[in-house]
C-alpha cells in the first residue's frame, strides 16, 4: 500500500472478524454487533503505538465486563476465574493483534510498540485525530476499535 | 498469547514451559537438561524480541535441533523473510485458530497429520 492509504472502518471490521472467529467467538454464536460508539462508564483500554513511516495509535476499548468475557474466551476459562492480570494480558494481546494487522496496510518502515493497557480509564492521545472507529457491542457491552493518527504524520524531521 | 499456545500444544501432549520474553527463554533453556523439540516464539516481546531470540538460539549449537516457529502479527513479506533468514523454521500469523497452529506443527512433523480431527 502507498503512504497515502488510510485504514478504514472496513479494514478494522475485517481484522475484528478474524479475531472474533479465532478467539472470541469461534462457534459463531456471540458476534460483535456493529453500532453506535459510546464510552463505557468503567472500562479497559489497550493500545499500541505505530511509529516510523506512519505515526499513530490503535486503541481497543471496552467495558470491564466485556474485557472479562474476552479474557475468559481467550484463555478458555470461566468468567469467574478471570483475574485483573488476565484481563490486562488479553486486552494487550488484542491491541497487539489488531495493531500488527493494521501495520501491514501501512508503509513498510512502520513499527508496532508493545501494548499499553489502562484499567478504569481510556487512553488519550494528544496531538492526534481519530481516523476511523469500529464501534458497537459485544454481549451487550460496549466495545470499540479505533485508529488515531498523529497530526504530524508524514513529516520527517532531520 | 502464551496461555493460548500453552493450551493448544498441551492438548497435543507436549510438556510446556513458557517464558515472558526472549532473554528469559534463553535463561530457561540454559537450565534445562533436555532441549525442547519446539519453541513457539512471539515476535513482539519486551527486553529481547522474537527475532533476537531466534538469532541467539541459532547461534547456540546446543539448540540446533530445536524447531523454531515464529508467532506474529507481522504478515509483511519482508518480516517473514527476516524471520526465516534468522533461522525460524515456520511462522504463524495472528490471529490464528488452534487448527491452523496444529496444521503448521503437522507440516513440521511435530504432530501426526490429522491431529485436528
Amino acid at each position: 500500500m502507498s503512504e497515502n492509504v488510510t485504514p478504514t472502518v472496513d479494514d478494522l471490521r475485517e481484522i475484528a472478524d478474524q479475531v472474533w472467529s479465532a478467539y472470541l467467538d469461534p462457534e459463531g454464536i456471540r458476534p460483535f454487533q456493529q453500532g453506535e460508539s459510546h464510552e463505557p462508564a468503567k472500562g479497559v483500554s489497550a493500545s499500541v503505538s505505530l511509529t516510523g513511516a506512519w505515526h499513530g495509535h490503535v486503541l481497543v476499548t471496552c467495558s470491564s465486563e466485556a474485557a472479562r468475557h474476552a479474557a475468559a474466551a481467550f484463555l478458555a476459562m470461566e468468567t469467574e476465574e478471570v483475574s485483573d492480570e488476565d484481563m490486562t494480558d488479553v486486552m494487550g494481546e488484542l491491541a497487539n493483534i489488531v495493531g500488527g494487522n493494521v501495520k501491514s496496510m501501512l508503509p513498510p518502515a512502520t513499527l508496532v510498540s508493545l501494548p499499553h493497557v489502562v484499567n478504569g480509564a481510556s487512553n488519550r492521545f494528544p496531538t492526534t485525530r481519530q481516523i476511523c472507529e469500529l464501534a458497537g457491542t459485544w454481549l451487550d457491552e460496549p466495545f470499540s476499535i479505533s485508529m488515531w493518527q498523529g497530526r504530524d504524520a508524514g513529516v520527517v524531521a532531520a | 498469547m502464551r496461555l493460548i499456545l500453552r493450551r493448544i500444544v498441551g492438548q497435543l501432549g507436549f510438556e510446556v514451559s513458557d517464558a515472558e520474553d526472549g532473554r528469559a527463554a534463553l535463561d530457561l533453556l540454559a537450565g534445562m537438561e533436555t532441549v525442547p523439540n519446539l519453541a513457539l516464539v512471539d515476535w513482539n516481546m519486551p527486553n529481547m524480541n522474537g527475532l533476537e531470540f531466534v538469532t541467539a538460539a541459532r547461534e547456540d549449537p546446543r539448540l540446533r535441533e530445536m524447531t523454531l516457529v515464529m508467532v506474529t502479527t507481522e504478515s509483511e513479506q519482508s518480516h517473514i523473510v527476516r524471520a526465516l533468514a534468522a533461522g525460524a523454521h515456520e511462522y504463524v500469523i495472528k490471529p490464528f485458530t488452534s487448527e491452523a497452529m496444529i496444521e503448521k506443527l503437522a507440516l513440521l512433523g511435530l504432530v501426526p497429520t490429522g491431529a485436528n480431527t
